[in-house]
C-alpha cells in the first residue's frame, strides 16, 4: 500500500504583538523565593539575553551554595562575554568560597576564558593574578608555559611569582631555567622564591 | 612529637613548610584540601593546624569553621595567605585561626607562631 502523503497546510499566524521577553519574574523569584525557588529562576533564566549579568549580579550575594552551583553552572552554560567577564569580577570577591567556585567554573570553560584571563594577568590587584595564575593550567592552552614565564619574568609581587613557580614546577620545560635562574636573582632575598625555583629547577633537568 | 597538619593545595608549598617543621623536630602530615584536613583531623585530631585560605573543595575558612564545631578538635590553627586584605584577616580570626600570616613565609616567623601556640615559646 502507498503511503498517501498528507500536503502540510501552513496556517496563517495573525500578526499579534508578542509580550517582551524580560527576565524580571525569574530574576524576582532569585531574590524571594526560597532555595529549590532560586535554583529553579536560575534555570529558568537562562534563555533570557540578559542572563549572565543578572546571575552574574545573584551569585555575589547569594549565600546557599546548593543556588551557587546552579548559577554557575547555567553561566558555564552560557559562556558568553558577559557570562566570563561577570566570572572575572567575582575574583575579586571577599568571599573565599565564591572565589574557589569561580576558579572551578573556570576551568569548566573554553576558549572563551583565553583572552580574559590573558588581560587579568595584568590586572593591578596581586590577589586577582594569583587567582588567575590559579585557573591556568597546561590543558586550557597551550601557551600556558609562556604565560607563566612572562609572570615570572615581568611581575614584582612575589606572591604572584611563587605561584606561577608552583605551576611551573608541573608544566615547566627548558624554556623556563633561564627565567627561573633570573627570578632566583630578583628575588635573592625571598627563601620560598630559592625553594621553589630551585625544585622547579630540578624537576626540569630530570624530565 | 607534636603532630602538625599543613592543609594547602600548594605542593611546593606543603613541602617548604614541611622542611622547615620537620628541622624544628614536628611530626608533620599533609592535605591538599579542607575536606582531606578534616578527616584526617577527626580521625586523629592534631596538635596543631597550618592551613591555607583558596584551597578547591573546601577553603580554609570553612575548614576552620567545622574543625571547631566538634567538640575534639580545638587545638590551635595558623591560617596562612597570599592576601593581606585586612577583611581575610578579620576572617580568618572569625573562623576560628589564632594567627595569621601572609605568604610567602620566613622559617623564624613559621616557627615563633608554632612555638608560641604550642607553648613552647620559652623553650
Amino acid at each position: 500500500m502507498s503511503l498517501v502523503k498528507h500536503k502540510v497546510v501552513q496556517l496563517a499566524v495573525p500578526d499579534k504583538p508578542q509580550p517582551e521577553r524580560s527576565c524580571s519574574e525569574p530574576a524576582s523569584s532569585l531574590k524571594n523565593a526560597d532555595a529549590a525557588g532560586r535554583r529553579q529562576a536560575a534555570r529558568e533564566i537562562a534563555q533570557f539575553p540578559d542572563a549572565a549579568v543578572t546571575l552574574v549580579s545573584h551569585l555575589k550575594c547569594e549565600r546557599n551554595a546548593a543556588v551557587r552551583e546552579v548559577i554557575l553552572t547555567t553561566l558555564v552554560r552560557l559562556n558568553d562575554r558577559s557570562a566570563v567577564s561577570g566570572l572575572a569580577d567575582c575574583l575579586r570577591s571577599e568571599d573565599a568560597a565564591l572565589r574557589n567556585e569561580v576558579i572551578g567554573t573556570f576551568k569548566r570553560l573554553g576558549d572563551e576564558v583565553v583572552p580574559v584571563l590573558r588581560s587579568l594577568l595584568a590586572d593591578p590587584d596581586p590577589d586577582v593574578r594569583i587567582f588567575v595564575v590559579n585557573i591556568l593550567d597546561s590543558e586550557l592552552h597551550p601557551e600556558v608555559e609562556s604565560w607563566l614565564i612572562d609572570v615570572i619574568e615581568r611581575d614584582t609581587h612575589v606572591n604572584v611569582c611563587a605561584t606561577a613557580v608552583d605551576l611551573l614546577c608541573e608544566v615547566g620545560t627548558e624554556a623556563a631555567i633561564d627565567p627561573l635562574v633570573r627570578l632566583k636573582a630578583r628575588f635573592q632575598f625571598e627563601p620560598y622564591i630559592q625553594f621553589a625555583a630551585d625544585l622547579a629547577l630540578k624537576r626540569i633537568r630530570e624530565v | 612529637m607534636r603532630r602538625i597538619l599543613i592543609v594547602d593545595d600548594a605542593a611546593t608549598v606543603r613541602m617548604y613548610h614541611r622542611g622547615i617543621l620537620e628541622s624544628a623536630g614536628y611530626l608533620v602530615e599533609e592535605a591538599w584540601n579542607g575536606i582531606e584536613a578534616l578527616e584526617k583531623a577527626l580521625e586523629a585530631p592534631f596538635d596543631l593546624y597550618i592551613v591555607d585560605i583558596n584551597m578547591p573543595k573546601l577553603d580554609g575558612y570553612g575548614f576552620l569553621r567545622e574543625l571547631r564545631q566538634q567538640q575534639i578538635a580545638q587545638q590551635p590553627a595558623v591560617m596562612v595567605s597570599t592576601e593581606a586584605a585586612a577583611g581575610d584577616e578579620r576572617m580568618a580570626y572569625q573562623s576560628g585561626a589564632n594567627s595569621y600570616l601572609v605568604k610567602p613565609v620566613v622559617q623564624s616567623q613559621l616557627l615563633s607562631h608554632v612555638r608560641l601556640l604550642l607553648g613552647e615559646a620559652n623553650q
